[in-house]
């Protein structure tokens, strides 16, 4: 298992404390799992993600990701349309793992309210985050 | 305050993932990953820290009376003793015919028996067997603090087990599936039998928990780490890893292995996968001895059934969720529920990436398996949902899970020279 120090957190990134990360991208926001949630879960063996097209919420469940452990419910940083899925992950579900911040994303978003965003975690505050529940 | 095994330092140095498991902190994986594990131990050896499970010594000239009263299998199979001599896998019931613990019995003489139990059962099991002795005579003594316990699984086993042994070819000779020979304690009359290459004296065990092909090592707890180091280096190049029990719960579910509390709890043990734990006569009729529980047995004429599953893709549900008919009518619950990493389907069938015959390039997503518990006899093939919350994953009954296990190949056909061509093994 990672030690704080050893755990990889993106300062371009934003965080929720459910362990998803948020990636602005123009008009778009690239969501997936935290190197501290692959951490935790171990193995991923599946990836069950939603159509593109949906319209979702923020904070709703738009997928779940299963690993040797558990399965875990994902919860969207911000609410919007589901523009593209990681067909890869079908696939690969050990992305997840091996790229969490990269080849192991998970949904392309456009969001509803672009303001959302700014509610969620920076790096520093969801490390501490981290601190707190370790 | 969760209790550690002699290998803890090991466990942590090494970054294990630390889960509390009946009281003990254990590794749930390393950092190779569960599913790295898992195919290490069906590919090449995998070793496992077993330390934290019970073993208890029954000694006396009651001990076999005691035994062969309480414990579901006919002991006299494991008498006279042979070289080597030979253990056997059954259940301890109370008497309502409840499982109290299931265990291995090792008969080392007529009036000396080991018997192994799982982690934090010792004192309930050790109780059980004083409060129901049919006789005096028997004593039985908690050895679990004073032994490390090692498995070694996987087709690479005894040749990475070769060099490590004082003298190999004695260890092994004709070591079938459930016969064990030496002993762990250096006073006892076998333990020249097998000894570690510094002479650390050994109680070999062509045994273990994954189905795969393997043994369990039994040493003096001071002993245990200098063994487990050995084994890991000598284990470099040959594929071996560490293995959590995060693999080590994988394997055995699709080796169709039953978690006691888990899989066997609460309940009557008939209509199960493993009632050949039972006494049962020549054509499955009938006990043919007394024991503890008997009586229950006859009478639980209205018992569920329990019974093997294998999914189509990796996803799973928690123990506990609900099983239902296609049409959605409610059969039971589900007992155990993992993902055998090894294995997937091509066009329907299960496939190993042990089997001889699998596709070329077979690499397996993982298959959901477990086991369900439901009223009414379902037939290998029958389709059933397991649900819980939203989710709703189909599953089919099956007679096994995992094919292609080697667990009772020959010991000739897994040695460095192979002596002989695999086939397998009669169950003791």
């Amino acid at each position: 298992m990672k030690t704080l120090d050893e755990l990889i957190l993106p300062d371009d990134l934003r965080y929720t404390r459910d362990h998803e990360w948020a990636r602005i991208e123009g008009d778009l926001v690239r969501v997936g799992i935290t190197d501290y949630a692959q951490d935790q879960l171990g193995d991923v063996v599946y990836v069950e993600l939603p159509e593109p097209g949906q319209t979702l919420g923020r904070g709703e469940e738009f997928g779940t990701v299963e690993s040797v452990k558990a399965v875990s419910e994902l919860y969207l940083p911000v609410g919007g349309e589901i523009v593209e899925v990681n067909a890869g992950l079908s696939d690969a579900p050990q992305l997840v793992n091996e790229s969490p911040y990269d080849r192991g994303w998970m949904v392309l978003v456009r969001p509803s309210d672009p303001a959302e965003i700014e509610g969620l975690l920076d790096a520093e505050a969801y490390r501490e985050h981290l601190e707190g529940i370790a | 305050m969760a209790r550690h095994t002699v290998l803890g330092q090991w466990h942590r140095r090494h970054g294990a993932n630390p889960a509390e498991f009946a009281g003990y902190e254990m590794p749930l994986w390393y950092p190779a990953g569960a599913r790295a594990e898992h195919l290490a131990v069906l590919a090449a050896v995998g070793v496992f820290d077993t330390s934290h499970m019970a073993v208890l010594r029954v000694s006396g000239p009651g001990a076999f009376g005691l035994l062969q009263h309480c414990h579901t299998r006919d002991l006299g199979a494991l008498l006279p003793v042979g070289d080597p001599p030979r253990c056997t896998y059954g259940v301890f019931l109370d008497a309502r015919g409840h499982v109290v613990d299931d265990a291995v019995v090792y008969g080392l003489s007529p009036d000396r028996f080991l018997v192994v139990v799982n982690a934090g059962m010792g004192p309930r099991v050790a109780a059980h067997l004083t409060a129901h002795a049919p006789g005096p005579g028997a004593v039985v003594e908690d050895l679990t603090d004073r032994l490390g316990k090692i498995d070694v699984q996987g087709p690479g086993a005894a040749r990475l087990l070769e060099p490590l042994l004082a003298d190999p070819d004695r260890a092994f000779r004709d070591l079938g599936w459930f016969r064990f020979r030496g002993h762990f304690d250096p006073r006892a009359p076998e333990a020249g039998q097998v000894q570690w290459r510094d002479g650390t004296p050994v109680l070999l065990s062509r045994t273990g928990y994954t189905g795969e092909f393997g043994f369990e090592l039994y040493v003096e707890a001071h002993r245990a780490p200098a063994i487990w180091a050995d084994l890991v280096e000598a284990g470099e190049g040959r594929g071996l890893l560490p293995c959590g029990l995060a693999a080590r719960d994988s394997l055995r579910t699709g080796a169709v292995l039953p978690l006691a509390h888990q899989d066997l709890g609460g309940r009557p043990f008939v209509r199960n996968p493993w009632t050949h734990a039972l006494p049962l006569g020549p054509g499955g009729t009938g006990y043919t001895k007394e024991f503890l529980g008997r009586a229950a047995l006859e009478a639980a004429e209205d018992a569920a059934w329990t019974l093997p599953f294998a999914g189509f893709d990796p996803r799973k549900v928690p123990s506990g969720a609900s099983v239902r008919s296609e049409s959605g009518r409610a059969l039971g619950t589900v007992l155990t529920c993992t993902t055998d990493m090894g294995i997937d389907r091509v066009e329907g069938r299960i496939v190993s990436v042990a089997s001889p015959d699998r596709p070329a390039g077979f690499t397996p997503r993982g298959l959901c398996c477990g086991f369900v518990r439901v009223d009414e006899p379902l037939p290998p093939g029958a389709r059933v949902e397991l649900c819980h919350g939203r989710r709703s994953i189909p599953v089919e009954i099956v007679s096994d899970i995992r094919p292609d296990r080697t667990a009772r190949l020959p010991i000739a056909a897994m040695r460095t020279r192979p002596s002989s061509a695999p086939s397998p093994e009669e169950p003791p």
